[in-house]
């Protein structure tokens, strides 16, 4: 018996040893040492390193394709480009965008907080081979135009050209960093003309420079204009008419509807719908009106019960503001997330006595122009320079 | 030569007929309860002699048995009484006198104690999940209760399938489960189960001399130094489930001469384990205690103890993640820092105790005791915290193929090759997969590293419950006649808990700002609603800056007075015992919110209200009240009470009968008070005393080693309030179901037996447990979010008690009556669960003389079901974003799943040795789970999210989450004692 005593002594003697080293070496210390900082990358790391326009210049409509694709000269490449973008103020949305100087292009990443891990004016380079190339923003037709280039993953489904990566193993297989001492925000081109503008119904990046990357457009005049879709049911099918209002083509005699912010968060379009300034406009799109059973238009007025918009003011909705270059509009595009959206648009360049300039990506959709500002320090007064926001 | 033979039996037997005759000795005794010393009759006496039955009778009306003639030698008494722990008691008749032992003591089978681990492994089962109790606190001689309490625990048995908090707890005299929920507080002293060994429970109905008792059982942890068993011990405890080593030492000095006595128990549990990654114990446990005996008539005792330490925690995850990782033991807890296995969540507590005790015996029918309890220290739990950055939750359900792709097209999921990419970053065993199936903590650092001004996005936060709990208990036994016996008392407790977060490591960043992320996204243009601590950000002009240890987010007081009045009058006469019990009490509680939350700014200092850039940031409720986040909330006051009969009869030939009647009136918890008490000082609409009716049946049999109870119960439990918060990614934030109105209603039968077989020492015993725990009632709810004012939901659940089944046509689909509306074929019930609602066990167990033991059990566990989200038995729900609820919409959303049965082998073998008469070596070797069953289910949970459909016609669930049981694993003690 004293021999099986000493033996399970023995064996829990051995044990003890053969754990403590797996066991008890983070158990006890408690703290860990803090990781390493990244490993960045630089040129010298890559072979083949090709332009941002070269790069679109290889897309041509309605063909996107997973890189190199047939394109002898994509084969292990990649792009390189300082971030022009942030997210930090809410306006970018899981994506960002990177220029080389030729061009500018989005990169699809879809995951949100992307300026924690890819600051802006970092480089960053995309090794392509694997990712997809394809537009966003497309229109056939007379009212139609170009889009943008854009660089994502493979959508099988057909309903978007790029897809986005979403999956870190994606993200770390091709968005590689550069060296993270080395922050330049990329300088803005000046437009101050409006014969510098694209021709947004024929170019894209691979053909203008310009598009995709940061610019400051001079002298933009208010458009008089908003743009605001509302929806009735967030749940329902967002192409149905019946479950949408365009707030200026329903209510022509204001276009601008009375908005004077540059987007609008929940709470600041709860306010407005609460006012019953839009109580008039009518639900539909374009011509096409959403008619109740006795054939009378629907309004958002008729929506009301107990004094609140039960339907709209949960839904998801759109509003951006309009300004003038020449005769050319520009729409600045403003997501009501981020942080500037309920930012009053001065009442001097509301009435047209001031003109701005503001800095932001240019970029095409449809054949029309549109800037997306990074923050609100985007926009000064064309005259004094001075930033309408402080 | 024959010849010879013959005329040696013969001499032989002669010999032994002359020793017979001339044997003198005796042993004589009085059984007796150990409740009010009063004589049991009809006790079934055995002697033995080298494990050979000699004689058997029984004692009279008085208790008094005589065992005449006995010669010289070593015997051994087995003492069984129905209703009563039968004992053995070892007597040596010498020189031919007859040995008066003057009393046999029995312990009323109600009244346990716990077994010891030299023969079984340990009871210590701490959280290895989400839940911080054991299902029973104690082991017995109670054959059910042993296999419910300490066997049934792997697959998280509750007693009749009650919730912690109705299973009353005292340590000392002093009622401590915890004021805030109501949970019995094991973990207070876990590690010390030397010191806290003796104790005394019942089970159900019964009543105790502390208590008058609930439904569910009363447990008395003496705790006093005199009761720890005198003496030097240590043991080294080895297991492969939860940690790795215990090592524990006591020492106690018994009562000395000089009336004092002394006792210390210390241990250390510490370690991983072989199935979790990531969980860990770094549990230390010491308790210290002095008393002194002054006379036969006083008693007073000084005790303090506490288990400081740290244990990482395990995880739920959908089944999909388990099935990736080929892992059902997967916890996405944890990830690689610098190579380390590094755990997010961890709790980390002290909370020692102080108690002082008073204890007075004036004479054998009186006694009396006073105990003044403290408590305090703090408990924290860490986890992440992230701003403004993505989420770094390995399990993250868009970090799964299944947000890729599924087969049903109502998803909308058809990026089939993004799904393949993400099947193979979920491939186990693939070095390169490590950071992303796991939490990546380099990314977290260098997110913060590079953030600018060293703010940091993510950062590691400890959650604190912190109590100061002080309380002051006194009670009397008074043996008023040799029939009748009074015990009263008198509890008080006066609880202030601070509830609040700190930062507990800024992974590398400088600072963490005190603002709520998700109010920012929705109301950005008002920086003074996003703030944790309005008055900071007014004060200052800006948010608060938080450093390492400093308190952020939510800091608030829950004040907590309770008093209670209770008594138990016991009527004993003959066969016949009768039991009456009622208590009466006090409870009041309420908020004191330390800090102001800019949603819920409330009245300044003045009363009056507050604006930030002219805009009012006071709100105010449906009724026109303010919401408000500081200062004091409205005080809850409630008046609780219960009363019980119970009465017994015990029979000849060892038979027992008992039935027990009760109701009772509690006040709700803190915690099933208060819509979302982090945020504000809202209470739930309606708040009321649950009522509780309960009763049992009982017939025990105990003799000649056979025992055995079966138990039938009933029981409602009315008008329950409960809050339940999730953490919700899509807000971003905890959202909170306050649901008032719940009735349960539990009926069910307990038997336990235990038999001698045809060899000595082999026993079988046979336990069962089946039972029906229903709700009976859909309760009202009202859900919030922790940053918004407005009630996102309030209505009635209509499929919480049950869901319809519809008939269905020979072709599937749905039949329809003729006013077009689905048929009902039938009414499914929705049950209370994480409990099995059937488990059994049959056992054979081994003993041998040499101290050998052998164990090999056999258990069943089925009807056990997965715990119910009120959002998806709205009507909400189920009609989808269309508004129309399907036949086949209704049953997708709210059948409660039930897990799959199962069957597990266990066995357990130990030996001990004493040497030279004075020391005692033994090990105990417990292999649970043989048949290495990884598939079992012990709890989960639904998730809060609903998935709109392409069609836009119905909702999807969120996949739930699952906790599962160790497959096979081990448990060694090795123990030491002189």
């Amino acid at each position: 018996m004293k021999k099986i005593a000493i033996i399970s002594a023995a064996l829990a003697v051995l044990c003890s040893c053969q754990a403590l080293k797996e066991e008890f070496q983070p158990v006890f210390t408690g703290s860990y040492d803090n990781p390493e900082p990244y490993t960045w990358y630089s040129d010298s790391d890559f072979s083949n390193i090709v332009s941002i326009k070269d790069l679109c210049a290889c897309y041509s409509k309605k063909n996107p394709f997973v890189m190199p694709g047939s394109h002898v000269s994509l084969a292990n490449a990649v792009i390189k480009g300082r971030v022009s973008t942030t997210d930090r103020p809410g306006n970018f949305y899981k994506s960002l965008y990177i220029e080389d100087g030729t061009a500018g292009i989005e990169l699809k990443i879809g995951k949100n907080g992307l300026y924690n891990d890819y600051q802006q004016g970092q480089t960053v380079y995309v090794k392509l081979g694997g990712l997809s190339l394809g537009m966003y923003g497309y229109k056939d037709g007379n009212y139609g135009g170009q889009g943008m280039v854009q660089i994502g993953y493979e959508d099988p489904s057909g309903d978007y050209e790029t897809a986005y990566l979403e999956l870190s193993k994606l993200i770390d297989a091709h968005i590689l960093r550069g060296n993270p001492a080395d922050i330049r925000i990329p300088e803005p081109l000046v437009i101050d003309k409006e014969s510098g503008l694209p021709n947004s119904k024929t170019e894209h990046q691979g053909k203008n420079g310009k598009l995709g990357r940061l610019v400051t457009l001079k002298g933009l005049k208010y458009a008089n204009e908003v743009f605001c879709l509302l929806y009735l049911n967030s749940q329902k099918d967002k192409e149905d008419f019946a479950n949408r209002v365009f707030l200026s083509s329903s209510n022509n005699s204001d276009p601008t509807c009375g908005v004077t912010t540059l987007a609008m968060s929940e709470t600041k379009m709860t306010e407005y719908l609460l006012s019953g300034a839009w109580d008039q406009c009518k639900v539909g799109s374009g011509s096409n009106y959403a008619k109740d059973d006795q054939g009378n238009i629907i309004t958002i007025g008729s929506l009301k019960g107990n004094g609140r918009y039960p339907g709209v003011e949960k839904a998801a909705y759109s509003v951006s503001q309009y300004f003038k270059m020449g005769s050319t509009e520009i729409q600045i595009r403003t997501s009501g997330y981020c942080r500037f959206s309920d930012y009053e648009i001065p009442e001097d360049v509301l009435s047209g006595k001031r003109a701005i300039d503001v800095t932001g990506i240019l970029t095409n959709y449809q054949g029309s122009l549109q800037l997306v500002v990074n923050s609100a320090a985007d926009f000064v007064y064309s005259d004094t320079k001075e930033p309408l926001y402080n | 030569m024959k010849r010879f033979i013959v005329a040696a039996i013969a001499a032989l037997l002669s010999i032994s007929a002359f020793s017979q005759t001339l044997s003198e000795g005796g042993i004589k005794a009085t059984v007796v309860s150990r409740v009010g010393r009063t004589p049991i009759a009809g006790a079934n006496v055995e002697l033995k002699k080298g494990g050979v039955k000699m004689q058997e009778l029984r004692t009279g009306n008085d208790g008094k048995f005589f065992f005449q003639d006995l010669a010289n030698d070593n015997y051994s008494l087995i003492v069984a009484a129905p209703g009563y722990t039968e004992t053995q008691v070892n007597v040596t008749v010498e020189k031919g006198l007859v040995r008066d032992l003057i009393f046999v003591t029995l312990v009323p089978a109600s009244q346990i104690n716990e077994v010891d681990d030299s023969s079984f492994g340990e009871f210590d089962l701490d959280d290895s999940g989400y839940t911080d109790t054991p299902t029973i606190l104690f082991a017995s001689n109670d054959v059910f209760t042993n296999v419910a309490g300490y066997g049934f625990s792997a697959v998280r048995y509750k007693n009749r399938g009650y919730n912690s908090e109705s299973q009353e707890v005292y340590l000392a005299g002093v009622p401590m489960n915890d004021a805030i929920t109501g949970y019995s507080p094991y973990s207070l002293w876990s590690g010390l189960n030397e010191a806290m060994r003796s104790k005394e429970s019942t089970i159900g109905l019964e009543s105790a001399d502390y208590s008058a008792g609930g439904y569910n059982g009363v447990t008395n942890i003496s705790a006093m130094p005199s009761d720890v068993r005198p003496g030097l011990r240590m043991s080294v405890l080895s297991n492969s489930a939860m940690y790795r080593f215990r090592f524990m030492v006591n020492y106690a000095s018994g009562v000395l001469d000089n009336g004092w006595s002394y006792a210390i128990n210390a241990s250390a549990r510490i370690g991983g384990n072989d199935w979790i990654e990531g969980v860990f114990y770094r549990n230390f446990a010491l308790y210290a205690g002095a008393e002194k005996r002054i006379g036969d008539e006083h008693r007073i005792a000084l005790i303090a103890f506490a288990t400081p330490g740290e244990r990482g925690a395990q995880n739920a995850s959908t089944q999909e993640v388990y099935d990736l990782m080929k892992d059902n033991m997967y916890n996405s807890n944890w990830g690689y820092q610098n190579g380390k296995v590094r755990n997010a969540r961890v709790r980390k507590t002290f909370e020692p105790v102080i108690a002082l005790r008073y204890l007075y015996t004036p004479s054998d029918s009186f006694e009396a005791s006073a105990t003044l309890l403290y408590r305090t220290g703090f408990n924290g739990y860490t986890a992440l915290d992230w701003y403004d950055a993505p989420d770094p939750r390995p399990d993250y359900y868009r970090n799964l193929p299944s947000y890729f792709f599924m087969d049903d097209s109502e998803y909308n999921r058809s990026n089939v090759i993004k799904y393949g990419e993400a099947l193979e970053m979920w491939r186990p065993g693939v070095a390169s997969n490590a950071n992303y199936q796991h939490i990546n903590w380099d990314r977290l650092y260098n997110v913060n590293y590079n953030s600018p001004d060293g703010r940091s996005k993510y950062a590691q936060e400890q959650r604190h419950v912190d109590q100061n709990d002080i309380n002051l208990s006194g009670s009397i036994k008074w043996n008023l006649t040799e029939l009748f016996t009074v015990t009263a008392g008198i509890n008080g407790k006066i609880n202030r808990t601070r509830n609040y977060k700190k930062i507990a490591d800024l992974l590398g960043g400088q600072y963490y700002l005190n603002v709520d992320q998700f109010a920012e996204r929705d109301f950005a243009s008002n920086a003074a609603l996003i703030q944790n601590d309005l008055d900071y950000f007014l004060e200052h002009g800006e948010a608060e800056k938080i450093g390492l240890g400093d308190s952020y987010g939510y800091d608030y007081l829950a004040q907590i007075r309770r008093a209670n009045l209770w008594g138990n009058g016991t009527f004993n006469k003959g066969n016949l015992s009768v039991t009456l019990s009622a208590a009466l009490g006090y409870e009041g509680f309420w908020r004191e919110g330390l800090v102001r939350k800019g949603l819920f700014a409330g009245l300044d200092d003045d009363g009056k209200e507050i604006f930030y850039n002219g805009v009012l940031l006071t709100s105010y409720d449906s009724k026109g009240n303010v919401i408000s986040s500081k200062g004091k909330s409205e005080v809850s006051n409630f008046l609780t009470g219960s009363a019980k009969l119970l009465a017994s009869y015990t029979l000849s030939g060892g038979h027992r009968f008992s039935a027990s009647f009760g109701y009772f009136s509690d006040a709700p918890t803190f915690n099933q008070a208060f819509v979302s008490a982090r945020t504000r000082n809202s209470l739930v609409d309606g708040l009321c005393n649950s009522k509780t009716v309960s009763g049992d049946l009982s017939y025990q049999l105990s003799t000649g080693g056979y025992n055995l109870r079966a138990t039938a119960y009933y029981t409602k439990i009315m008008d329950q309030t409960d809050v339940m918060s999730f953490y919700d990614d899509s807000q971003q934030s905890f959202t909170n179901f306050a649901m008032t109105g719940i009735d349960q209603r539990h009926v069910g039968i307990e038997f336990g037996a235990k038999m001698p077989l045809f060899v000595s020492g082999l026993t079988a015993s046979a336990v069962l447990s089946l039972g029906e725990f229903v709700y009976t009632s859909n309760p009202h709810m009202i859900q919030t979010v922790d940053n918004s004012a407005e009630i996102i939901r309030d209505e009635t659940l209509p499929y919480w008690q049950s869901n319809p089944v519809f008939k269905k046509n020979s072709d599937g689909s749905y039949a329809y009556a003729e006013d077009g509306s689905p048929i009902v074929e039938k009414t499914r019930k929705h049950y209370v669960p994480s409990t099995p609602q059937l488990a059994g066990e049959l056992a054979l167990n081994y003993r041998t003389n040499s101290y050998w033991f052998f164990e090999l059990n056999g258990q069943y566990f089925a009807k056990s079901w997965l715990d119910m989200n009120p959002l998806y038995r709205t009507q909400f729900a189920v009609s989808g974003p269309d508004g129309v609820a399907t036949p086949e919409e209704i049953e997708y959303m709210t059948t409660q799943e039930c897990f799959k049965p199962c069957f597990l082998l266990n066995a357990s073998a130990g030996k001990s040795w004493y040497i030279q008469r004075k020391y005692n070596i033994g090990f105990s070797f417990e292999v649970k789970n043989i048949l290495n069953n990884r598939d079992v289910r012990t709890g989960g949970y639904e998730q809060t999210r609903l998935i709109s459909t392409s069609s836009k016609e119905s909702y999807k669930k969120f996949d739930s989450k699952y906790f599962y049981m160790p497959g096979i694993n081990y448990m060694l003690n090795i123990y030491f004692r002189f």
